[in-house]
């Protein structure tokens, strides 16, 4: 497997040869068909130059591909001296870091599965994702999470060692089954001079069936599901991305998102072994638009709350600034939209037009993109939850191509993609080259390609829900095709609300034209069952702040934000607007404010900062039925 | 917020300052109320002493208001604002140190003109402060940290304050001073109904003594509430009372996310 004339015939898109065709595998990649094969080849390829950098004590510090093998190569070797087995689940809980994906390619080079837990998972939490993968490995970052690891050790029996990154505030700690990093590469490098071909030999054994990933997805009924990614289903997802939005070996990003998060996966350690593109690592979640300043990256992937983040700190900026300024932002603007309007639809830009487009990027938008960090941006992308058409135009108007993407755990992070001359807004773009989508019963999306998923860890059961008789993935989304090949996405098949009077509606759309206004952050509809539709809002705290302020609304803390007259009337306003785009049957007549500020620690919070709408209808019972009393 | 009917004696509202381009002060709202110690706790640069400044007027802020019983007094000159009863007691004391103790608490009341009255006040404050009137001849800077600040305080009642803007007493003292000039504090608040406002790092000495609290963090008020139930609040235990919950591993370094709940 694997030689020369097994490889189908292969085509050159920036520099990377790939499959012709993308309809049946085996999928290649500069001649490899897993990730732990191209990871080898790159790293000795691309020695001394540039893989990624960290910031420490304040200084960008670089790593290169030669450091990235050696420091992969260490840990690997340390995993197999400590008895790591192939096949086996090896579990990872830290922020996004360097040693996070040292690890992560560690394990995988060894034929080792790994898993990523979210840091802000609970210790309980921590212990079933240990145990439901059988990991007998696993990795924390600091003392925080290994004091989270203690308190609930008695639970995880299976658990062989722990190794900690980050030895601050831990130097006197000593615990049998716990060690440091440093000596892990200690035994790694021991096992190295013992058995020194071991390394090349163990990546030489991968398969492009072998499971390399294993991605929990949340779950909102029952417990997190892993899904098993192979090295067929990533080395597709490469493939796709190269020829649809491809990372150039030149390109900087900035790596953010949870790295457990499938998009983060893919984009910052995937994607970029194939594509020798230099990923950033932000000092942490908060710091995120300092960081982007600081790299000024040439591709950025962030959910739609970040997108938004940064809408309103525009908008806010300029509400801030002289009459002149605002004066020229809006001409600016202005400019921007109009021509915007003629390229989505594909009507030529009238030649003035074009001239005062030029004229007003040249002195208003150009600065607001280096005011962001975007000044050298080629194109952002957006995925994991729905994002604003308007927000998207708007966008587009300040001159950021940004595009709309669709994916999940199950598909390798990728179904379909929006593009530059192929984007569509509204719609989550065309399916990717050598995939199918099709509609199901109840007008549920279903996919089927190289990088559909090769079942749940240990669940076959919920395996075979989640395919179709004959063999296609049901995606649990509901939507449409249009008749130029987009998909079109109105929702999730679960959350379809039936009132009492037997409408359905798709909450989703109604949310997102909510979360539209600078002062939401989130909003779940509720009606399911009921006469009419309500709706709990979680407002942006910043925002609405500011509006407090500029309106001299006297508040204390948050909650005493949430109550005041004026708050509630300017929520009221906004929902009030968002009815007006909708039928009767589909417009809110009550809504309550979350009035607590909740942090990604809390039940209702995805790790994307998402409100989950199961954890929220349960949480706030009280405040649901209120509205119906 | 039951017995909202009365306008409270000081009432800060959208109150926003700046050192140069720096806000230092990002949309406060607060209410003390007649005859109650409020308190406002935070940590170094929450913007605690800023917020007393524009109070008294040695700030001006840039929006926002300040109301003393409904009369808004923001931007006063800092005189001014003393005339209608707004005494800053301010962080270090701050007495005049070649002056004695009886010539501190006479400038004390400088804006008052009624003479048997202020012979009675240094009176009272002699009573509060019994080692200020043995030492009544002294020169204020020889006296000790602790005793330094009994004059500032007592040099604050003698202007006959409507409230006192107290910046942090407890600062640099030692764990008995502390005690004991927070223990006037509060009988000076019972007996002589002095309403005041006390800023401070030390939380547990003014939560024990103030009726209501506020919390600040970078210029913004984060959490308020009776001091009941900000002693309550696992935030504030962490934070500013110490306390911490055990681990596994005897000690812990890195802290809890604060939710303000």
């Amino acid at each position: 497997m694997g030689t020369m004339d097994t490889i189908p015939p292969q085509t050159q898109v920036n520099g990377i040869s790939i499959n012709g065709n993308l309809d049946k595998g085996p999928y290649f990649i500069d001649g490899c068909d897993t990730i732990a094969k191209l990871f080898l080849q790159r790293c000795k390829a691309l020695g001394e130059r540039i893989s990624h950098r960290e910031k420490e004590y304040g200084i960008w510090l670089s790593y290169s591909w030669s450091d990235y093998l050696e420091h992969a190569r260490l840990i690997g070797h340390g995993l197999v001296a400590l008895g790591l087995k192939r096949g086996e689940a090896v579990s990872i809980l830290s922020e996004d870091n360097k040693e996070w994906v040292y690890t992560d390619l560690a394990v995988q080079c060894v034929g080792g599965i790994s898993s990523g837990i979210y840091t802000t998972d609970s210790a309980s939490q921590l212990a079933y994702l240990v145990n439901d993968s059988d990991s007998r490995f696993l990795f924390v970052e600091n003392d925080e999470q290994l004091d989270k690891f203690l308190s609930v050790r008695e639970d995880m029996p299976g658990l062989t060692k722990v190794i900690v990154f980050d030895r601050e505030g831990l130097h006197d700690y000593h615990d049998d089954q716990v060690i440091f990093i440093e000596e892990l590469y200690d035994i790694g490098r021991v096992h190295h001079k013992k058995h020194p071909e071991l390394f090349e030999h163990e990546i030489a054994k991968s398969t492009p069936e072998d499971i390399s990933i294993l991605v929990y997805t949340s779950g909102t009924t029952g417990p997190p599901k892993g899904a098993m990614i192979s090295n067929r289903n990533i080395m597709y997802s490469i493939s796709v991305g190269a020829y649809t939005l491809p990372a150039l070996a030149t390109d900087e990003q900035v790596c953010f998102l949870p790295l457990c998060h499938i998009l983060e996966r893919f984009i910052s350690v995937l994607s970029p072994i194939a594509s020798k593109s230099t990923v950033n690592f932000a000092e942490s979640p908060e710091t995120v638009f300092d960081n982007v300043r600081e790299v000024s990256p040439h591709i950025f992937t962030a959910v739609p709350r970040v997108w938004e983040k940064i809408y309103s700190r525009i908008s806010i900026m300029v509400g801030d600034a002289t009459s002149l300024g605002r004066w020229a932002y809006s001409r600016a603007l202005a400019a921007g939209t109009a021509r915007a309007e003629c390229l989505e639809t594909d009507t030529p830009v009238p030649t003035m037009l074009e001239a005062r487009y030029r004229f007003w990027d040249a002195v208003v938008l150009k600065n607001i993109r280096r005011m962001i960090g975007m000044d050298r941006l080629r194109r952002g992308t957006t995925g994991a939850a729905p994002i604003s058409p308007d927000l998207l135009r708007w966008f587009k108007a300040i001159g950021i191509d940004l595009f709309e993407g669709y994916g999940m755990s199950e598909t390798a992070g990728i179904i379909s993609l929006n593009m530059f001359g192929k984007n569509k807004i509204g719609s989550v773009g065309l399916v990717v080259p050598g995939g199918q989508v099709r509609i199901g019963d109840g007008g549920e999306i279903q996919y089927k390609a190289g990088n559909v998923f090769e079942g749940y860890w240990k669940k076959p059961e919920k395996t075979q829900e989640a395919m179709s008789e004959d063999g296609w993935l049901k995606t649990g989304d509901v939507g449409h095709v249009d008749s130029s090949g987009y998909v079109h996405i109105t929702g999730r098949l679960k959350d379809i609300i039936i009132t009492a009077g037997g409408k359905n509606i798709t909450p989703a759309e109604i949310e997102n034209k909510l979360k539209f206004s600078p002062y939401i952050s989130d909003a779940v509809i509720i009606g399911d069952k009921r006469k009419f539709l309500s709706c709990l809002i979680m407002i942006d705290q910043e925002n609405v702040e500011k509006f407090a302020q500029d309106k001299r609304v006297p508040f204390g803390d948050f909650a005493s934000l949430c109550a005041t007259a004026e708050v509630q009337e300017l929520i009221g306003d906004i929902v009030r607007d968002v009815n007006d785009e909708f039928a009767r049957v589909e417009q809110i007549k009550a809504f309550r404010l979350i009035d607590v500020l909740l942090t990604a620690e809390d039940d209702e919070l995805t790790a994307t900062m998402k409100l989950k709408r199961s954890f929220v209808e349960k949480k706030h019972k009280a405040l649901i039925e209120e509205m119906y009393a | 917020m039951s017995d909202n009917t009365r306008t409270p004696l000081l009432q800060v509202d959208n109150l926003e300052s700046f050192y140069g381009p720096i806000m230092a002060i990002r949309g406060v709202s607060l209410k003390v109320k007649e005859g109650q110690i409020v308190t406002v706790l935070g940590a170094n640069g929450a913007g605690k002493t800023t917020l007393l400044k524009t109070i008294s007027g040695v700030m001006d802020p840039e929006k926002g208001t300040v109301a003393l019983q409904g009369d808004e007094i923001q931007g006063s000159a800092p005189d001014a604002v003393v005339h209608r009863g707004v005494v800053h007691v301010p962080e270090g004391r701050e007495i005049f140190p070649i002056l004695t103790v009886e010539e501190n608490l006479k400038m004390g009341a400088y804006t008052r003109s009624d003479h048997d009255a202020i012979a009675a006040d240094m009176d009272l404050v002699y009573t509060y402060f019994p080692i200020l009137r043995e030492r009544r001849q002294q020169e204020a800077g020889t006296l000790s940290g602790g005793q330094q600040q009994m004059l500032a305080i007592g040099r604050g009642l003698m202007a006959k304050p409507r409230i006192m803007l107290l910046d942090e007493p407890s600062l640099g003292l030692s764990p008995i001073l502390v005690k004991e000039i927070f223990t006037i504090i509060s009988r000076l608040n019972r007996e002589q109904n002095v309403t005041m406002m006390l800023v401070e790092q030390n939380a547990k000495v003014a939560l024990d003594v103030a009726h209501y609290g506020y919390v600040m963090e970078l210029g913004r008020i984060v959490m308020s509430g009776e001091a009941e139930k900000l002693r309550q609040s696992k935030d504030i235990q962490e934070f500013y009372l110490g306390a911490q919950q055990d681990t596994q591993r005897g000690q812990r370094r890195w802290k809890q996310r604060k939710t303000w709940r």
